[in-house]
């Protein structure tokens, strides 16, 4: 079944007075629980498309539909609301809260959805950090944690309020390599016990070596589409 | 969550943030003492015009106001007894005296020096005033001996003291000239400058004799029991008394009343200067953590952060600020106007080259408590640095999410 659609999108930008195509007419439909990645050289469009996908921007032309629902012509304010219920994100760099806690901050998007109580919320929180194995880590703050460390609180906080879809924009490219493979592994991991779609933007071929899905884009169009 | 986030954001830059409210918090400070000293400064002024110079309530001859500033004897109450006797078993009335004043010069043989002559009925002047309680050297007048009591300050210019003679020059109802040798009996010290710079208090008899005035008066002043009836009294006994005039302390004190407004100008004056200060302080702060936290709140709005929330947050650090700086400064402010009110400010050193300014001060001056003010400062304190953090908190949640991601 199908949890994000794209239908004929045209994303242009404006770069002064010129028109830049960013991508030129896709249209991809992407399934529940999918492990999917997005690779393709600097400028093919990769950010764009996860931008899209993530309700960050709106398309130029064409159909967006998140959970069914056509999000296209959606308000900022409403797009928000289809962020809050459906989408999480991992940052290249982390972007953590610097002064909340591992724990604050994988809280704080359920304290956003305004849904749970503060110990069903803390229950919630403790159990997610214990599954990206940073439990002991709860109270520290960002700058007292590891880059690997950081990043899985952030898929901790990704996660915790059972996103339909998590998107990752190079979530390894700040790590070493080693790290880096061992949060695809978690993500991977995540993807299996959760049933979470999962997108994430790359151009390391190791990343996409964990792809179950590869999606390659060239200068703003699909090259190929591949299940692995 | 939004307090406990934007608590600790406003410590992020700990410098940055202490003197943004280290700005407020001596503002308020300012306005706390300044509102104290002036306030101070309005309440003796006003004790000082009512127990030295109006009372409560004064009646004139129809027309004496017209032309009080050159104190006219022609317009005088002829017989004030009945008048007295009528006003006095009024249950209002706490106590009731009459004077004449009357322009004078003051001399010595050399110099000269001009001055308001009071003349008091020393068996009743102080059921109404206090000239008696301020005698700091000598005796109050008594009876109808031939003495005077002046301010010490006219005195020391003089160079006399208590048992020398100055002479009064001055003229009589029928305009003729006239002159009083007179023994000092006592020195007054009132701090006010309208009695202790240029008053000259003589017994009303002489004063009746050697101005020709017979049985007349140029007052009758009255005490009220209750202070807060002077404008009820006035309407009643305008209504009572036809063909006389009657005024409170306020009619007669216009110049402290005056300067009294200005002073609430001169508080307003300030609270725009921390509202100034707040502004410029509080924006800049704000509009700096906005644009070093753009990838910040590009995450947030990710996140699904509402636009509303995000300036919220904003609006609440500068709030959190804004309350900082209010308790700094309340503090501060208490703090430095505890001595201020223990033990006042003397301003002799400056008052008497300034001269009459209206305020009835000579020397010290003690501050208030003025708790009105202190709430106001502090809640405009918070309330102020919350309106000024709306702007660049609305500049913080335009920014759209992948422009803000994008920024270093």
């Amino acid at each position: 079944m199908s949890i994000v659609k794209m239908e004929k999108v045209v994303k242009n930008y404006h770069v002064g007075k010129v028109e830049v195509p960013a991508l030129r007419g896709i249209s991809i439909s992407i399934e529940e629980g999918d492990f999917a990645s997005i690779a393709g050289p600097s400028g093919s469009g990769k950010t764009t498309l996860l931008n899209l996908f993530g309700c960050l921007d709106k398309p130029t032309e064409g159909t967006i539909y998140i959970a069914n629902q056509d999000v296209s012509k959606l308000s900022s304010g409403q797009l928000a609301n289809v962020r809050n219920r459906n989408l999480s994100f991992i940052f290249q760099t982390f972007n953590l809260i610097p002064v909340l806690t591992a724990f604050e901050n994988v809280e704080f998007p359920l304290i956003l959805l305004k849904k749970s109580r503060t110990k069903e919320r803390s229950d919630m929180v403790m159990k997610i950090l214990a599954e990206v194995g940073i439990a002991e880590l709860a109270n520290r703050k960002p700058n007292e944690m590891s880059g690997g460390q950081q990043q899985r609180v952030a898929i901790a906080r990704a996660l915790v309020k059972n996103p339909k879809v998590v998107l990752a924009d190079e979530p390894t490219a700040n790590l070493d390599s080693k790290t880096g493979e061992d949060i695809l592994k978690l993500m991977l991991e995540m993807n299996q016990k959760t049933k979470t779609t999962f997108i994430f933007s790359t151009h390391d071929p190791m990343v996409m070596n964990y792809a179950r899905r590869l999606i390659k884009l060239h200068d703003g169009r699909i090259e190929s589409d591949e299940r692995m | 969550m939004l307090f406990k986030l934007a608590f600790r954001n406003i410590f992020r830059h700990f410098t940055r943030t202490f003197l943004t409210f280290l700005a407020i918090a001596l503002g308020l400070a300012m306005l706390i003492l300044i509102d104290s000293m002036l306030t101070g400064i309005d309440q003796e002024s006003f004790d000082r015009v009512i127990n030295y110079e109006t009372g409560h309530i004064k009646i004139f001859d129809r027309g004496y106001r017209e032309d009080e500033e050159n104190l006219p004897l022609d317009k005088s109450i002829k017989d004030p007894k009945p008048i007295i006797s009528k006003v006095k078993v009024d249950p209002e009335v706490a106590g009731i005296t009459s004077r004449i004043n009357f322009r004078i010069v003051l001399s010595d043989g050399i110099d000269q020096y001009p001055a308001v002559g009071v003349a008091v009925n020393p068996a009743d002047d102080q059921a109404v005033f206090r000239l008696k309680q301020a005698v700091i050297k000598g005796e109050f007048l008594s009876g109808t001996e031939e003495t005077m009591v002046l301010g010490e300050d006219l005195a020391k210019d003089f160079g006399v003291s208590v048992g020398d003679y100055l002479t009064i020059l001055t003229r009589t109802k029928y305009d003729t000239y006239q002159a009083i040798d007179l023994r000092i009996k006592g020195l007054l010290k009132t701090e006010d400058p309208k009695i202790d710079w240029a008053a000259v208090v003589i017994p009303l008899e002489v004063g009746q004799e050697s101005l020709e005035m017979e049985e007349s008066v140029t007052e009758i002043d009255i005490k009220l029991k209750d202070p807060s009836k002077v404008k009820d009294f006035r309407d009643k006994l305008n209504k009572e008394l036809p063909g006389l005039e009657i005024a409170t302390w306020k009619d007669l004190a216009a110049d402290v009343v005056a300067i009294a407004q200005a002073k609430r100008m001169g508080t307003g004056f300030v609270l725009f200067s921390v509202f100034i200060i707040a502004l410029i302080g509080i924006s800049n702060t704000i509009l700096l953590a906005a644009f070093e936290r753009t990838r910040e709140i590009g995450m947030m709005a990710a996140m699904g952060m509402r636009r509303g929330q995000i300036v919220h947050l904003f609006v609440l650090e500068g709030a959190m600020i804004g309350l900082l700086g209010s308790i700094t400064g309340c503090l501060l402010g208490i703090l430095i106007n505890i001595p201020f009110v223990k033990y006042g400010i003397n301003w002799g050193f400056v008052m008497r080259d300034v001269g009459d300014i209206g305020y009835r001060v000579t020397g010290v001056s003690r501050g208030v408590w003025n708790i009105s003010m202190i709430v106001t400062a502090f809640v405009a304190g918070i309330v102020i640095s919350a309106l000024t953090s709306i702007y660049p908190a609305r500049v913080a949640s335009r920014m759209e999410p992948t422009e803000a991601l994008k920024r270093v």
